[in-house]
């Protein structure tokens, strides 16, 4: 799922200097499970504004109110409140939610409480960790399961590079070595053929080569408008 | 979604989340015959607020010292506690707070107008009572008669002085009479009046609640002697303090509560000896296994299996009982069919026979009306309804339905009003008798993750001083040990529900459950069986998805906005302090003690509930500093709770510092179980010390 | 049988033990001082000389420019190129400049990551690797390159370059069969001669060179020159692969401060003379002490 950060409370309030009236949007989405863009996390952040703007004597208003999710247009509908009646939404959900639900609301400012950092799986309770970089060419069905172009500092796909240390990344000493991590994985599994093997340099078009990537299951694009048959 | 899944539309809907206990019922309030709301008195009780337990006992419960005397009890034999450690003492904690407040401490909740039918209703028992009391309530002008001069029934006049001082039941009396029920003593129907003198003096209606005044007799040899008295005689004559003709050798033939009650009657009027026989094994021995115990401390024998066939005379004086053996009580069926073997007689000595084999209406009241009776004597009646032959003619309590105790007679009063409203409205009588279902046993797995609190126990009198007098054979509870008592209570029902539509599966709820009890596939769900009330998944679950149904989750901001308003400051600063009540005193609860200046104490069943919001909320509500007061760890009412809240209070802190508040504005003391002289200097010092706001 | 297209290429396919030498080029556009070093103490000595390509992601001169002033000195070098800076257009683009300017040896590498380096905001390409790299020279020298034209055929180029070009193995980890497997790789790919990363224990070599016996490329024991006892303690904590023994450290830290050039030369010529026999040549990286290369030499007991 996707995970988040919440920004610096100092760059929100910045971001909030123009507006005087601000509803803080929560999502119940990806954001919610990773404890940070949550109907408890908005409410908690609306707090916090509030103590803040008396604590400066700002003029600011703030306001929660939690959604479904950003990214389906059919969830607005169920929100208590109109972001259409305040002067900003601070919105709890992840870049898309943000990006998404400004379109829906063109007149309203909608800004991000949240850095969008990575896909990420819950590997303990309260710690997540990336495992994806959408790159949109999964090769996991050779490298046992575990992504080198996630999980490898450099997205090299063709085995080491001379920096591991310790069967840690040189870059990170909190970071296993992937490749390392593949190379004892396909042995295990008794695959080591596919660590041998040359791969071809990537194909970035699947990978922000090109610009948007989109998704259409034709099956379910809206039925037109018949028209009326003699 | 499944059936039974809740969503935050349902709720919306609701006026209160404490509706949703409506839908299932804790098995200590299924089993009671008024389905009394048990769980909401005993967290008043816990939280000091005696009059609310009592006007929540009293809202189904007339007869609540009576009950907190006598009650068989059959909420604490359901109690889900007793699977944990010990059932919660449910009649003892309803005995300490109804006693605490007597008939003034008591809400009446008078009719606004009482200008509808008079109804007349024979008996002031506890059916009759109950009755005429709703029926009052709805409005009506319900008259009691009673033939004895006294008010109560069988309590007034049958169960001895030991187990129910009559100022105790006079509480209740007056209590019922100031709704508007007026009450004829010294009347008796079906000699003074007949019924249809009533129906044709204006009552539109008629209850009768006769009860089973009179004792059953066996005929046999020696029967009509001087010194054989039916036992509901003897007691009555006992209760109004008239003098027995009693011997030194007293057999009590019987093994029901009225021969137990008469058997201590006699032995505290001077009897040398007192014994009972009854045909029972003790096993099979009807009278409750509390009374057969303090009977035994008393000095009384039992003999069991005999019945007896003759009562012994010479020279005008009782001699003994002759009696023979007893091969069975219960045929297979378990119907009451006594077989004997005639051939194992023995003799009892005694030179008094008390004859307590059963209870026998009194049918005086038919006298002189059209009520028809069945071909045993029996009023003709039927059940659903509860009317009798005559047309505005009704019936409750044990006059129609099987012996039972003072609450199951409420209870039949309390339907009988309701026929009688029906009827009154021309209305078809038609009940619904059905009840929401029962909450289920809480399973091993959970029960031994409940912190183990033994009951209380209650101080008897010791049964060499005790059969002395007619005084209490025990005391009621002192109030520390009260609240203990009542904090041992699961909130059965009253805790979490997830609201589906708004719950992520992020298994939050399950990582912080103290007892591992959500189950999390599609969304999460909480079994109201295993669910102890503790309230973290609410704090911590980052959906807001989840509810209490037993408390409203979002109010404490409200309270202490409240609280703020009302603590005196005068330039002090303002401080709100978030106390664990699990071991405070009803004094501190109710705020009757010393405050400390600024401070606003907001007690709470345990800081498992309190949020990082609520503690941003004492912030917006304008207090300068906040301060937690936890129990030391392991003291709290539930597991981790003290560690959980810890982490609260970090993360609250650290979100204070981000807005350019003093993190030290937040802080955390462990000492809440220990007493109020340790509390208030904590609270005065943290007044003092920390930083200005 | 192709002509060799290098000196070094030739030296090598000779059977003879090689040498070469490494300089990096400055921050800035004052390259003179290097190839002033070149020249004096490499040239003659060793057969190439390699030009790092920002090396550890700190931001210099590149090696084209570096290569090319070699060159026009008379020295041969080995032109390094990473893949962490630039992508296969950029890359294979370099490659064909570089022909133009007469670099024939090309060293393919992936490059230590931008979180090393002097500039950690950077973004990191690795468009290609060290193994794609080579796969991509390759495929100049049979005159096409990666991509393809509007009717999906390959590219052919105006005039094809010839390259001899190698690559890198670290012989001292941990778990050194991905750094084999991975060798077979790169050679697979084109690789036609290697240069390890440092080598401090000729055991450790041995056992390494024994596994990759059937690697068919001749093979250039790396050696760092060690600077102090400090640099080499550093380096067994933070460059992976890179493993002093403690007996060379010992020495590094009993010569004076005046000597150790001298000891350093000593000890890089003693692993020299003893790692000869494993393998078919030496890579010496100086760190700016070229000035010890002909003592090491000599300590090896190498002519020139």
């Amino acid at each position: 799922m996707i995970v988040a950060e919440r920004k610096p409370f100092d760059e929100i309030l910045e971001m909030l200097a123009p507006y005087k009236r601000v509803l803080v949007l929560a999502c119940g989405g990806c954001v919610t499970v990773c404890l940070t863009g949550g109907e408890k996390q908005a409410d908690e952040l609306a707090s916090q504004l509030r103590l803040a703007a008396r604590q400066k004597g700002m003029d600011l208003t703030v306001e929660s109110d939690s959604i479904t999710r950003q990214c389906d247009r059919e969830f607005i509908e169920d929100l208590k409140t109109d972001p259409g009646q305040y002067d900003a939404v601070l919105s709890m959900a992840c870049g898309v939610g943000v990006g998404f639900m400004s379109e829906l609301y063109p007149e309203t400012p909608f800004l991000p409480a949240l850095n969008t950092t990575f896909y990420g799986a819950n590997t303990a309770p309260g710690a997540w960790a990336e495992y994806c970089r959408g790159c949109g060419d999964c090769v996991l069905a050779w490298t046992g399961g575990i992504c080198p172009v996630a999980r490898c500092s450099k997205s090299l796909i063709n085995g080491t590079c001379g920096g591991t240390n310790d069967g840690k990344c040189e870059v990170d000493s909190e970071m296993d070595c992937a490749w390392l991590l593949i190379y004892k994985r396909l042995k295990e599994l008794g695959r080591l053929d596919e660590y041998r093997k040359i791969r071809p340099p990537r194909d970035h078009r699947t990978d922000r080569g090109r610009g948007v990537r989109r998704l259409v299951h034709e099956e379910m694009v809206e039925l037109e408008e018949e028209e009326s048959k003699a | 979604m499944r059936d039974g899944d809740l969503t935050s539309r349902d709720v919306a809907t609701l006026p209160s989340t404490c509706e949703l206990m409506e839908r299932e019922w804790a098995p200590c309030r299924h089993a009671c015959p008024v389905h009394a709301d048990v769980r909401g008195y005993i967290e008043a009780i816990a939280q000091g607020r005696w009059r609310d337990a009592t006007d929540l006992i009293r809202d189904n419960l007339p007869f609540a010292v009576v009950c907190g005397r006598i009650c068989h009890h059959p909420c604490e034999a359901n109690c889900r506690r007793r699977d944990v450690d010990e059932a919660l003492a449910i009649r003892e904690l309803k005995r300490f707070v109804v006693e605490l407040q007597g008939a003034e401490g008591a809400t009446v909740h008078k009719a606004a107008s009482q200008d509808k039918a008079r109804v007349a209703v024979v008996g002031a028992g506890p059916a009759g009572m109950s009755a005429a009391l709703d029926l009052a309530k709805m409005g009506y002008r319900p008259t009691v008669f009673e033939k004895f001069p006294v008010a109560g029934g069988i309590p007034a006049t049958a169960v001895p002085k030991y187990r129910l001082p009559r100022e105790a039941l006079q509480i209740d009396i007056d209590w019922i009479c100031a709704h508007g029920v007026e009450l004829a003593t010294g009347l008796e129907i079906g000699k003074d009046k007949t019924i249809d003198d009533l129906l044709a003096e204006g009552f539109e209606a008629v209850v009768v609640a006769a009860g089973l005044a009179k004792s059953r007799l066996l005929p046999m040899p020696g029967a009509d002697h001087q010194r054989v008295y039916p036992a509901l005689e003897f007691l009555t004559d006992v209760s109004f303090d008239h003098p027995v003709d009693l011997g030194q050798d007293v057999l009590v033939v019987g093994g029901g509560n009225v021969a137990v009650d008469a058997a201590r009657s006699a032995v505290r009027l001077g009897a040398g000896r007192v014994r009972m026989m009854c045909l029972e094994t003790p096993e099979e021995m009807p009278a409750y296994e509390w009374e057969q115990q303090e009977a035994q401390e008393e000095g009384i024998e039992f003999i069991h299996r005999r019945g007896p066939i003759e009562i012994l005379l010479r020279q005008g004086q009782i001699v003994g009982v002759k009696a023979r053996a007893v091969t069975r009580v219960f045929d297979e069926n378990e119907r009451f069919d006594p077989q004997y073997d005639d051939s194992d007689v023995i003799e009892l000595a005694c030179d008094t026979v008390i004859m307590a084999i059963g209870q026998a209406a009194d049918m005086g009241f038919v006298e002189g009306s059209s009520l028809k009776q069945d071909d045993r004597g029996r009023l003709v009646y039927d059940a659903a309804t509860q009317q009798a032959s005559l047309p505005g003619v009704f019936a409750c309590g044990e006059i129609v339905t099987p012996p039972g105790s003072a609450v199951e007679a409420c209870a039949s009063g309390q339907r009988a009003a309701v026929a009688v409203d029906l009827f009154l409205r021309g209305q078809e009588i038609r009940i619904d008798d059905s009840l929401p279902p029962e909450i289920d046993c809480i399973a091993e797995g959970t029960a031994e993750k409940v912190i183990n609190v033994s009951r209380e126990p209650v101080e008897a009198v010791p049964p060499q001083t005790r059969l002395k007098t007619f005084g209490p054979i025990d005391k009621t509870l002192a109030q520390e040990a009260a609240l203990r008592e009542s904090r041992r209570c699961m909130n059965c029902g009253a805790g979490a529900e997830v609201l589906v539509d708004k719950c992520a599966a992020c298994l939050t709820c399950l990582r912080v459950c103290p007892f591992d009890i959500p189950k999390v596939t599609d969304v999460a769900r909480i079994d109201s069986s295993l669910c102890q009330a503790c309230g973290m998944c609410i704090a911590e679950c980052p959906a807001g998805a989840i509810i209490a149904r037993g408390w409203d989750a979002r109010g404490l901001p409200a309270r202490i906005g409240a609280a703020l308003a009302s603590a005196a400051s005068d330039g002090h600063a303002k401080i709100v302090a978030f106390i664990c009540g699990h071991h405070a005193s009803a004094a501190d609860w109710r705020g009757e003690r010393e405050p400390v200046a600024g401070v606003a104490e907001v007690y709470l069943p345990s800081v498992a509930r309190l949020s990082v919001s609520d503690l941003l909320a004492a912030f917006e509500k304008g207090a300068d500093r906040v301060l937690v007061v936890a129990c030391h760890e392991g003291a709290d009412r539930y597991p981790q709770a003290t560690r959980r809240i810890s982490r609260r209070v970090d993360q609250a802190r650290q979100l204070l510092a981000e807005v350019g508040l003093d993190p030290d504005c937040l802080r955390m003391l462990e000492l809440a179980d220990e007493n109020r002289e340790a509390v208030h200097p904590a609270l005065v010092a943290a007044a003092g010390t920390l930083p200005a706001g | 049988m192709t002509l060799p297209v290098s000196r070094f290429q030739e030296a090598l396919e000779a059977g003879e033990f090689v040498v070469t030498g490494e300089i990096g080029p400055p921050k800035g556009t004052n390259l003179e001082p290097v190839i002033h070093e070149a020249e004096t103490y490499l040239k003659g000595r060793v057969v190439a000389v390699n030009v790092t390509d920002i090396q550890t992601a700190v931001m210099r001169t590149g090696s084209m420019v570096g290569s090319k002033l070699l060159l026009d000195r008379g020295i041969e070098p080995v032109f390094q190129m990473v893949c962490r800076d630039r992508n296969r257009l950029a890359l294979q683009s370099d490659l064909l400049s570089a022909h133009i300017l007469g670099i024939r040896n090309v060293l393919a590498l992936t490059g230590d990551h931008v979180a090393m380096g002097d500039h950690p905001q950077a973004k990191p390409v690795y468009d290609l690797d060290s193994v794609t790299l080579l796969q991509a020279i390759a495929g100049l020298e049979a005159g096409t390159d990666m991509g393809a034209d509007m009717k999906g055929n390959p590219n052919e180029l105006d005039g094809v370059p010839t390259f001899f070009k190698g690559c890198c193995v670290t012989p001292c980890t941990e778990v050194v069969e991905p750094q084999i497997i991975k060798l077979e790789k790169k050679v697979e790919a084109g690789a036609q001669f290697v240069q390890t990363q440092a080598v401090y224990d000729p055991a450790t070599f041995e056992t390494f060179m024994k596994s990759i016996d059937h690697v068919k490329v001749p093979v250039l024991v790396g050696i760092v020159v060690l600077k102090s006892a400090g640099m080499a303690k550093y380096m067994n904590r933070g460059v992976p692969g890179v493993q002093v023994p403690e007996g060379i450290i010992q020495r590094m830290a009993d010569a004076p401060k005046e000597d150790r050039k001298k000891v350093s030369a000593e000890i890089a010529g003693e692993l020299v003379r003893e790692m000869k026999p494993m393998c078919q040549g030496a890579h010496l990286m100086t760190l700016g002490w070229d000035d010890v290369v002909p003592d090491i030499l000599a300590n090896a007991g190498l002519k020139n």
